[in-house]
């Protein structure tokens, strides 16, 4: 409960807010946001699993939004920023989507 | 270690959710079946060992959900902004291209102006003396065959437009394009049937103009026109209609539109109004000093 209340507060603190991101961040915050996005199903993967911890939930949610954001800024420095996002983005969406179908089996037991 | 991958085996296929992998494993295997973090693992194993309860309620995970909450919004935001920024960029492109369009006609049409005016003045000046007047009168006939001046009358108006492109059937062999060779044949026999002035799809051809090809576009006076061709011509359609009719050229034509379908169309026209010709004379100059002098 408390975590989508924290979601939804989140949500409407940008809708109200609209802070303005700087242009040189720009490029990597869809990727930091995938990756956070991630962590985040892991996490209720591992509730599920029984095995959830705050702390590991925290450090991977910080860590993997900022390897993957540096991870394409490199990138863009040594001009392959476009592969590696891609790279990026194809391991971040086949991982949200094994566990999301592992939170499906998890939930309705198919 | 055993313990803790069979809490992880569940529900991820043959191998064990928090395996760190080993050398025996592909890469790809390990991308699509370790998708929860290991550490987990590892703090639960920890947890177990120590006899500690799992850390915290739900309070620690309110930072990291707002931030998501937040960042998921400034993104989609950006998205959405990003997206008309490159619509207005275009925009501006095509408008500005429009107003250079629209200065250009406005200096066309005050050359025109100004050239008529030159002319009355002109004109006026010849008036004053019989020999003023024969050379006016000849200058009228020279500028009508050069085309300088705007013509009305009637005349005749011949259409040529490529054939239609049959569905799914590229017209690989040009056969039924028409090709600036063909504009010019038109243009030729329409001459010599006795046209007095002749312009293309609105572009009048002068003594100077050349109708050629620059890859897929022709060009008259270096100008691109596009199908259907038009081509006006002003002279006597009692004499030019028949006369053209006659040619080889009008022969060919009716053949090309049986067999190729080429558009080919010829109609007399009771007013035909042909803009000037955009004339720059060439001629002999004599150099300067300081021409001469690098020269």
């Amino acid at each position: 409960m408390i975590p989508a209340l924290a979601l939804a507060v989140g949500v409407v603190l940008g809708l109200l807010v609209q802070p303005s991101v700087p242009v040189s961040v720009q490029p990597y915050l869809p990727i930091a946001v995938v990756a956070a996005l991630d962590a985040v199903f892991g996490g209720v993967r591992a509730l599920l699993d029984g095995i959830f911890d705050d702390k590991v939930f925290v450090v991977s949610f910080v860590s993997n939004a900022l390897v993957a954001a540096v991870m394409v800024f490199l990138g863009d420095q040594l001009g392959v920023g476009g592969q590696l996002s891609t790279a990026v983005i194809v391991v971040l969406g086949i991982r949200i989507f094994q566990n999301l179908a592992a939170i499906r089996r998890h939930l309705f037991r198919a | 270690m055993a313990d803790m991958e069979a809490r992880g085996s569940r529900g991820a296929g043959e191998r064990p959710v928090g395996s760190t992998g080993g050398l025996d494993s592909p890469f790809f295997l390990d991308v699509t079946t370790i998708t929860v973090d290991p550490a987990y693992l590892q703090a639960a194993a920890a947890r177990a060992q120590s006899g500690t309860a799992r850390s915290g309620g739900g309070r620690t995970l309110m930072l990291p959900l707002v931030l998501l909450g937040l960042l998921l919004t400034i993104a989609a935001r950006q998205t959405r902004l990003a997206a008309p920024a490159a619509t207005r960029a275009r925009a501006a492109l095509i408008a500005d291209a429009r107003e250079r369009t629209a200065l250009s006609d406005r200096l066309q049409a005050r050359v025109e102006s100004l050239r008529a005016e030159a002319d009355g003045v002109r004109n006026k000046a010849l008036l004053t003396s019989s020999a003023g007047q024969l050379l006016a009168e000849r200058l009228d006939r020279l500028e009508l065959v050069v085309g300088s001046v705007a013509v009305r009358g009637p005349g005749v108006e011949i259409t040529l437009d490529d054939a239609p492109e049959v569905e799914g059937q590229e017209d690989l062999t040009g056969d039924g394009t028409v090709r600036d060779r063909d504009l010019q044949e038109v243009v030729n026999a329409l001459w010599s049937a006795g046209a007095e002035a002749i312009a293309i799809n609105g572009l009048r051809l002068s003594t100077l103009t050349a109708i050629r090809e620059a890859g897929e576009a022709i060009l008259v006076d270096y100008r691109p026109v596009s199908p259907p061709y038009t081509v006006a011509a002003v002279g006597d359609p009692d004499s030019v209609e028949p006369a053209f009719a006659e040619s080889q050229v009008a022969a060919a034509f009716h053949t090309l539109r049986e067999l190729y379908g080429v558009g080919f169309d010829v109609r007399r026209r009771e007013r035909l109004v042909l803009p000037p010709a955009i004339t720059r004379l060439r001629h002999a100059t004599v150099p300067t000093a300081s021409a001469r002098a690098s020269g």
